[in-house]
C-alpha cells in the first residue's frame, strides 16, 4: 500500500538478516540441542548418550507429581497473567491523567521490574517470614495486629502469595506496554467522541482498547511465556514443597535435573511445555491478529 | 545518533574482549570448582581471606607452574553449573561438593590412588575414606565433615523445669511443658523437612528408630515399619504444634536463627552452630546432648561430608603431568598451615589426622566432637541411587505432612530404587 | 449575586459541621476504653495443689494479695491448674496464680504527656478547633455566596476547614492503632526488658491512669497481664468526621463530586506507590542493619536502631562495583545490539509487503518459548564453539538474542499505529528508505522506542541463570551473580544481599528517569493511523 514501487523483492528480507541471524544462531540453536537431547539417554551426571525414541516423553508423562504439577502451571499462568493485565491496563488509565507527581509515580512504578527476580523473591520471602518478617514487624509497629501472624500456613496460602508476588513484578511491565499505547492515541478522538456523547466506558471499548491492543497483544503474549516459563519466584520461596504441591513446571524440571537427577525426563518435559505453549500463544495470535487485520 | 551509537558498540566490544581471560602458555591449567560453604569461602580463596592474600595467590607463589582457574560456586547453582559442564565434555579438573556416585558410573572420575600422594591419603580419617567406595576403588576424598547432635538453650529448658530428652516419649513431655510455660512463644523443638535437607530429618528418626536407608547387608531398605514409625513420630511432633509451624519450608539455617534469638527451645544441627551463633551476633547458653532415640533402641550421631574429587582429561597433553599437579594442589589444601585456618573458618570438623592437633590446640570443644564424629552414621552416598532416595524421602516426610500416606510412599520408593 | 438556594445549603453544611464535631466529643468522653489488668502473675512448673512447692508458692502469693487489699484494691486470687499425665504415666502440673482488677476510661482521659496517641488525639482535637473557627470566620457575611464568587479571605479560610478536618479524619486510624500499640504491644516490650529506655516514665503514667498512681513500685507486675479493649464504637468517629469533611468540602467548592474524583485519582496512585515501594523500605532498612537486627525475632525496630553505613563499603570490597561495570557492558551493549537489529526487522515489518512475514513473527516469538534454564546445555555449547565461554561479550550477544521478540513486535506495533504520510513525503522528497526511517519514523516512534530500550536494558540487566553457567571468572560476574556470595546456601547475609540489591535497582532507575520525558511526549500532532 505504501511502498515505493521500485523495491527489490529481496530488500524486505535484507532489512529481516540482522535480527534473523541474532535469533537463529543464539536461540534457535540451543533449541534444537533440547530437541535432540529429549530423545537422547542422558545419564544421572549430565553425560548424553545414544537415540531412546520417546521414553524419555513416556516417563515425563508417568511420573507422580506430572498431573499436580501441570494443573499448578495452568493457574499460575493464567492468574498472573490475567490479574496483572487487568492491573497494569488500570495503572496505565490512572497513570495517564494529568496530575501532580505523576513524573514520580511513574518512576516508582517502574522499581518492581528493575529489581532482579532473584531478589524480589528473596525480599518477599523475607517480608512474610513468620517469625521476623517485615510485614508482620509493620503491622505489629503499627498497632493493626496484636499478634504476628504465620502468613504461610499452607500450601495453598504460599501458592497464592507466589501469584501474588508473580503479578506485582509483571504489573510494571503490562502497565508500561500500554502506557507507550497510550500516549500515541490523538487527543482530538476523545474530543470528538465527547461531542457526539460518548461516555467512559464507550470511550474505553470504542477508543482506548482498540488503540493499545497492538500493545495488549504483545505483553500478553510475551508474559504468557515468561510466566510460564519463570523460575526465581516459585524456587526461592518454597522449591516446590511440600511434594510438589507448589511447584510450576519449569522448577519441577529444575528439581528433577538437579536433585532427583532424572534428566531425560526433565529435557522431555521442557520440550511438552514448549508444545503448549506454542498452541496456546499461536492461538491467542492467530485470533488477535486476525482481529487487527478485520479493523 | 548512529555514529555514537556505533562508536558506543565498538568501545563496549573492545572492552569486554580485553575482559575476556587470555590462554596463557602457562604449561598447566587446572579449573577448580569449589562450593561456597559460608560468608568467608569466597574471600579465602579469591579475596584477602587468607593473612590478607588468597589461596589461589599463595598456591602459583608456590607452584608457579601450575595456574588455577578457580571458581567458587553457590551451593544453589553448582549442580547446574557442574552438570552443564559434563554434559559439554567441559569437566572441572577438581570439583568439590556432596556427592560423588552420579558420576561414577559414566566413568568421569579418577581413581583417588592415579593422583593423590601416598603420604596424604593416609592421613585421611580410614572411616572417611570408606564412605567413598565404589566396587573397592575410592573416587574421592573428604574435603571437611560436620557431626550433628541435639542442641539446646539451657535457660529455656531451665525456667520450664524440663530435663533434656534422651527418649522419644521424654521429648514429647518435654515438648508440652514448654508449651504450657511459654504458651506457645517459644517453640520446643525444630524439624527442617525441606527440600534441601528432608533426608537429614529421616535419618534422626529413622536412626533413632533401629531403621535408616539400608539394611544391614547393605541393600536398600526404605518402606520398614521402624522407618514408617519414625516417619509418623515425627509428623505427630508437628501435627501437636510441638515445633517450628512450616516445617516445610523453614531451612536449617531459619531454625539456628530461631534458635539464636531464643525463639526455639532445641534442635538438631550441626556442631557448627556455636559459630554460626555468634556470627549472627546472638548471645544463647548452649548445651549438647545425644540425638533422642525411641525408647530400648540407640540413637546414632549423623555425620555430614563433603567430598573433593578429579575428573578424568583425556585431551590433556601429559596425563601423568597432570595427575601431579592435581596432588600437589591436594597437598597445598590438606597443608595443616592452610587446611586447619579453612576448616575452623566457618566451624566445621576435619577429616585429616595431621590438622587434629592444630585444632584442638586453638579450641578444645573440637576434641569433643571429633569422638562424637567417631561414632557417626553417614549417609549412603556411595549408593548410585542416593539421589533418588534423597529426594524420595523427602517426599514422602512432605507429604505425610499434608495427610499423606507414609506406608504407600515409602513402598512406592522402595519399588522404584530397589525393584 | 445572592441566592437562597445557597444559603439554604450553606447553612445546613455549617450545622453538619459542626454535628459532626459534636457527636465526635461525645464519643471521646465516653468510657471506650476497657482494661483488665491482672497485677500478678506467678507460674510454678512440677508443682501440685497441696504440695510443700505449692504451700509455698500460695503462701507467696497470699502475701502479695494481702498488700493490694491493704492499698485498697479488690484483690481476687486465680488459681489455675494445668495436670498432665506424661509419658511415664507420671503427672506433671503447671500452677498460675494471678490477681487481677479492671477499669473503663475514655479516650480524653488518656491524654497525657508520654502517651504517643495522646499527642495525636490532641492534634485532632486542635485541628476540629481551627476547622470550626476558619468554617465560621469563612462564612460570616459571605454565607449566600456561590462558591466561584468568594473573596480570597473567605475561600481560604473556608479551605483550610476542609483541610483540616480531612487531616482530622486521616488522624482517627493512626489514633486508634497507636493505642493498641501503646497498650499492648509496647508495654508487653517493656515488661519482657526487651525494651528498656524510658521504662520507668511510662510505667508511673500508666499506674497514675489506671491506679491513680496507687501502684508504686509493683506497677511493673501489675502491668504484665494488662489488655485493653477498646469498643467497636469509636470508629464511629470516621463516619462522623466524615459528614463533616463533606460538609466543608461543599462549603468551599460547593459540590463534592468533583472533589471527590480528584482525591479518588491520588488515593489510588497513592495505594498503588505505597505497595510497590513496600519492598524497598524492607531492603533499604534492612541494608543498613548490623548482622543480629536483621533478624528481629520481637518485631521491635521499623528502622534500624543504628544504621551502619559500613555495610556500604563492606559490599564494595567485596566485588559490587566490578560487578556492575560487567552488568553495564552487558546491558547496555545487548539494548544497543538488539535495537540495531530490531529497528531494521520492526520497520519492514511494518511497513513492507513480503511473502513469509507471519511465519517471521512465529519465528520470532517462539525464540521465547524455551526458558533459558533448559537451554543452557545448547548455549553453553555454542559459546565453547565459538570461544566465547565466560566473556562478558557472549553474555551481550545472548541477551540481545532473547530480546529480539519483544524487540522486533513492539517496534512494529508502534510503526503500524503511525501514519506512513509523513515517510512518504520524506521519500518524495529524495531521502532514501533509510532516511525516511531515521530522519521521519524513529523521532516519531519515540515513546515505542524508549519502552522496547527501557524493556530489552532491564531484561539484560536481570538476567542471571546464563550468567551463572556461563561465566567461571569472577571478575566477569554480572550483578547478579556477584550477589549470591551474600546468599549462600549456609547464611543468607541479608544486610549485604539487600545493600548489594538496592545498588543494582539504583542505576536502572536513573536510566529510567532520564529518557521518561521521551516516554511522555507521545506524539505531537496528528499522525496516527485511524
Amino acid at each position: 500500500m505504501n511502498s515505493p514501487l521500485n523495491r527489490r523483492w529481496w530488500e524486505p528480507y535484507l532489512w529481516l538478516l540482522p535480527s534473523m541471524l541474532l535469533i537463529s544462531v543464539f536461540v534457535i540453536f540451543p533449541i534444537i540441542i533440547v530437541f535432540k537431547l529429549s530423545f537422547s539417554e542422558i545419564s544421572k551426571a549430565g553425560v548424553i548418550g545414544g537415540y531412546i525414541g520417546f521414553q524419555n516423553y513416556k516417563d515425563a508423562v508417568n511420573l507422580p507429581a506430572f498431573k499436580t504439577v501441570m494443573l499448578n502451571t495452568f493457574w499460575w499462568v493464567v492468574s498472573v497473567v490475567g490479574s496483572s493485565t487487568l492491573l497494569g491496563f488500570i495503572i496505565a488509565l490512572v497513570f495517564n491523567q494529568k496530575f501532580k507527581g505523576r513524573k514520580i509515580a511513574r518512576a516508582i512504578l517502574v522499581f518492581p521490574w528493575a529489581t532482579s527476580l532473584v531478589i524480589q523473591a528473596s525480599v518477599w520471602n523475607y517480608i512474610i517470614k513468620y517469625e521476623y518478617g517485615s510485614l508482620n514487624s509493620v503491622l505489629l509497629n503499627l498497632g493493626v495486629i496484636k499478634q504476628a501472624i504465620n502468613w504461610r500456613s499452607s500450601y495453598q496460602i504460599e501458592f497464592i502469595w507466589e501469584c501474588g508476588v508473580g503479578i506485582f513484578v509483571t504489573v510494571p511491565f503490562v502497565a508500561f506496554c500500554v502506557l507507550s499505547g497510550l500516549q500515541s492515541i490523538d487527543e482530538s478522538y476523545y474530543e470528538a467522541a465527547t461531542v457526539d456523547g460518548a461516555g467512559f466506558w464507550d470511550k474505553l471499548f470504542k477508543i482506548t482498547l482498540p488503540m493499545v491492543r497492538p500493545q495488549l497483544t504483545v505483553s500478553t503474549v510475551l508474559n504468557i511465556i515468561y510466566v510460564f516459563n519463570s523460575f526465581p519466584i516459585v524456587y526461592t520461596m518454597t522449591k516446590g514443597a511440600p511434594a510438589h504441591k507448589t511447584d510450576t513446571m519449569i522448577t519441577y524440571l529444575y528439581m528433577l535435573s538437579f536433585y532427583e537427577r532424572k534428566k531425560g525426563p526433565a529435557t522431555a518435559l521442557s520440550v511438552i511445555g514448549f508444545l503448549i505453549l506454542c498452541a496456546c500463544s499461536g492461538l491467542y495470535m492467530i485470533t488477535v491478529m486476525r482481529k487487527e487485520e478485520e479493523q | 545518533m548512529k555514529k555514537t551509537l556505533a562508536l558506543l558498540l565498538a568501545l563496549i566490544m573492545m572492552f569486554s574482549l580485553t575482559a575476556q581471560t587470555a590462554f596463557a602458555d602457562e604449561p598447566i591449567t587446572l579449573d577448580v570448582i569449589i562450593c561456597q560453604y559460608g560468608p568467608n569461602t569466597n574471600d579465602w580463596f579469591l579475596g584477602k581471606g587468607m593473612d590478607g592474600s588468597n589461596f589461589v595467590e599463595k598456591f602459583e607463589a608456590a607452584n608457579p607452574d601450575i595456574k588455577l582457574n578457580l571458581e567458587v560456586v553457590s551451593w544453589n547453582d553448582v549442580h547446574q553449573v557442574v552438570d552443564t559442564r559434563i554434559a559439554n565434555n567441559n569437566a572441572p579438573d577438581i570439583l568439590n561438593i556432596d556427592t560423588f556416585s552420579e558420576f561414577v558410573p559414566d566413568g568421569l572420575l579418577m581413581p583417588v590412588k592415579d593422583y593423590c600422594p601416598e603420604d596424604l591419603f593416609n592421613d585421611f580419617f580410614p572411616a572417611f575414606i570408606a564412605e567413598s567406595v565404589i566396587d573397592d576403588t575410592v573416587w574421592a576424598v573428604p574435603d571437611l565433615a560436620s557431626a550433628r547432635a541435639l542442641f539446646y538453650n539451657v535457660d529455656l529448658l531451665e525456667n520450664a523445669g524440663v530435663e533434656v530428652p534422651t527418649t522419644w516419649a521424654e521429648l514429647e513431655d518435654a515438648c508440652q511443658a514448654i508449651i504450657d510455660y511459654y504458651n506457645g512463644d517459644v517453640y520446643p523443638w525444630g524439624v527442617d523437612m525441606t527440600t534441601d535437607e528432608g533426608q537429614a530429618c529421616f535419618a534422626y528418626y529413622a536412626w533413632g528408630n533401629g531403621g535408616g536407608f539400608v539394611d544391614a547387608d547393605g541393600n536398600w531398605a526404605l518402606n520398614t515399619p521402624e522407618n514408617v514409625e519414625a516417619v509418623k513420630y515425627v509428623i505427630s511432633l508437628v501435627n501437636n504444634g510441638f515445633t517450628n509451624p512450616n516445617p516445610a519450608t523453614e531451612t536449617r539455617y531459619d531454625l539456628q536463627d530461631m534458635f539464636s534469638a531464643g525463639k526455639l527451645a532445641m534442635l538438631l544441627t550441626t556442631n557448627q552452630l556455636p559459630t554460626y551463633v555468634s556470627d549472627k551476633g546472638g548471645e544463647v547458653k548452649m548445651a549438647t546432648a545425644g540425638i533422642p532415640a525411641n525408647e530400648g533402641k540407640t540413637g546414632s550421631s549423623v555425620g555430614v561430608m563433603d567430598r573433593v574429587m578429579a575428573f578424568k582429561d583425556d585431551s590433556a597433553p601429559d596425563q601423568a603431568k597432570r595427575n601431579e599437579a592435581i596432588g600437589k594442589f591436594l597437598k597445598f589444601f590438606y597443608d595443616p598451615e592452610n587446611y586447619v585456618g579453612w576448616v575452623s573458618m566457618e566451624g566445621f570438623l576435619p577429616a585429616v589426622n595431621s590438622a587434629v592437633e592444630a585444632l584442638v590446640a586453638s579450641d578444645p570443644s573440637f576434641g569433643a566432637w571429633l569422638d562424637v564424629l567417631g561414632t557417626c552414621q553417614f549417609y549412603p552416598a556411595a549408593k548410585a541411587e542416593w539421589a533418588t532416595v534423597r529426594q524420595g524421602v523427602t517426599t514422602v516426610e512432605q507429604e505425610a505432612l499434608i495427610g499423606g500416606d507414609i506406608q504407600a510412599g515409602l513402598d512406592a520408593l522402595q519399588a522404584e530404587v530397589a525393584g | 449575586m445572592n441566592n437562597p438556594d445557597v444559603l439554604k445549603s450553606n447553612r445546613r453544611a455549617l450545622i453538619l459541621i459542626v454535628i459532626g464535631l459534636a457527636l465526635c466529643l461525645i464519643l471521646l468522653s465516653m468510657p471506650l476504653y476497657s482494661f483488665s489488668a491482672s497485677v500478678y502473675t506467678k507460674k510454678s512448673p512440677n508443682t501440685f495443689v497441696g504440695d510443700e512447692k505449692y504451700q509455698q508458692v500460695r503462701a507467696e502469693v497470699e502475701a502479695v494479695a494481702e498488700d493490694y487489699r491493704a492499698k485498697g484494691h479488690e484483690a481476687v486470687i486465680g488459681e489455675d491448674v494445668l495436670e498432665r499425665v506424661n509419658s511415664k504415666g507420671k503427672t506433671t502440673s503447671l500452677i498460675t496464680f494471678t490477681i487481677s482488677e479492671s477499669f473503663d476510661r475514655s479516650p480524653l482521659s488518656l491524654i497525657r504527656p508520654g502517651f504517643n496517641a495522646s499527642y495525636v488525639l490532641g492534634t485532632m482535637l486542635a485541628l476540629f478547633a481551627l476547622a470550626l473557627v476558619c468554617a465560621v470566620l469563612g462564612s460570616a457575611g459571605t454565607l449566600a455566596l456561590e462558591h466561584h464568587f468568594l473573596n480570597k479571605r473567605a475561600s481560604l479560610l473556608r479551605g483550610t476547614a476542609a483541610v483540616a478536618l480531612l487531616l482530622a479524619l486521616l488522624l482517627v486510624p493512626v489514633f486508634i492503632l497507636m493505642n493498641n500499640y501503646s497498650f499492648s504491644r509496647q508495654l508487653g516490650l517493656y515488661n519482657a526488658e526487651l525494651l528498656t529506655e524510658g521504662k520507668d516514665a511510662l510505667f508511673a503514667k500508666m499506674d497514675l491512669l489506671l491506679f491513680d498512681g496507687a501502684m508504686g513500685d509493683q506497677i511493673g507486675t501489675a502491668l504484665n497481664g494488662l489488655t485493653m479493649e477498646h469498643s467497636g464504637l469509636l470508629w464511629m468517629l470516621l463516619p462522623c468526621l466524615l459528614v463533616s469533611v463533606l460538609a466543608a468540602v461543599q462549603l468551599r467548592y460547593g459540590s463534592v463530586q468533583s472533589s471527590a474524583a480528584k482525591a479518588m485519582l491520588y488515593f489510588f496512585v497513592v495505594i498503588v506507590c505505597l505497595v510497590t515501594l513496600y519492598p524497598y523500605y524492607v531492603m533499604t532498612v534492612t541494608a543498613f542493619r548490623s548482622n543480629a537486627e536483621t533478624l528481629d525475632m520481637y518485631f521491635l525496630h521499623l528502622f534500624p536502631t543504628k544504621w551502619i553505613w559500613s555495610n556500604l563499603s563492606d559490599i564494595i570490597h567485596r566485588g559490587v562495583p566490578r560487578y556492575l561495570l560487567n552488568s553495564l557492558l552487558v546491558a547496555g551493549g545487548a539494548t544497543v545490539l538488539a535495537m540495531l537489529c530490531g529497528i531494521p526487522a520492526a520497520y519492514a515489518m511494518a511497513r513492507m509487503r513480503f511473502k513469509g512475514k507471519k511465519a517471521f513473527l512465529g519465528f520470532v516469538i517462539m525464540s521465547q518459548m524455551f526458558s533459558p534454564v533448559v537451554l543452557l546445555i545448547g548455549i553453553s555449547q555454542l559459546m565453547n564453539t565459538l570461544h566465547l565461554n565466560d566473556s562478558v561479550l557472549g553474555l551481550m550477544l545472548i541477551n540481545a538474542a532473547f530480546n529480539q521478540a519483544f524487540a522486533v513486535w513492539l517496534l512494529r506495533g508502534t510503526f503500524v499505529a503511525i501514519s506512513p504520510e509523513m515517510e512518504q513525503a520524506a521519500l518524495i522528497d529524495g531521502c532514501g528508505t533509510f532516511g525516511a526511517l531515521t530522519r521521519v519514523l524513529i523521532p516519531m516512534a519515540a515513546p515505542g522506542i524508549v519502552t522496547a530500550l527501557i524493556f530489552v536494558f532491564i531484561n539484560a540487566w536481570n538476567e542471571y541463570t546464563i550468567a551463572t553457567v556461563l561465566i567461571s571468572t569472577a571478575a566477569n560476574r554480572p550483578i547478579t551473580v556477584g550477589i549470591t556470595q551474600f546468599s549462600s546456601f549456609n547464611m543468607i547475609e541479608w544486610q549485604y544481599l539487600f545493600a548489594a540489591s538496592l545498588v543494582a535497582t539504583i542505576p536502572v532507575v536513573i536510566l529510567f528517569m532520564s529518557i521518561e520525558k521521551h516516554l511522555t511526549s507521545g506524539l505531537t500532532s496528528g499522525g496516527v493511523k485511524g
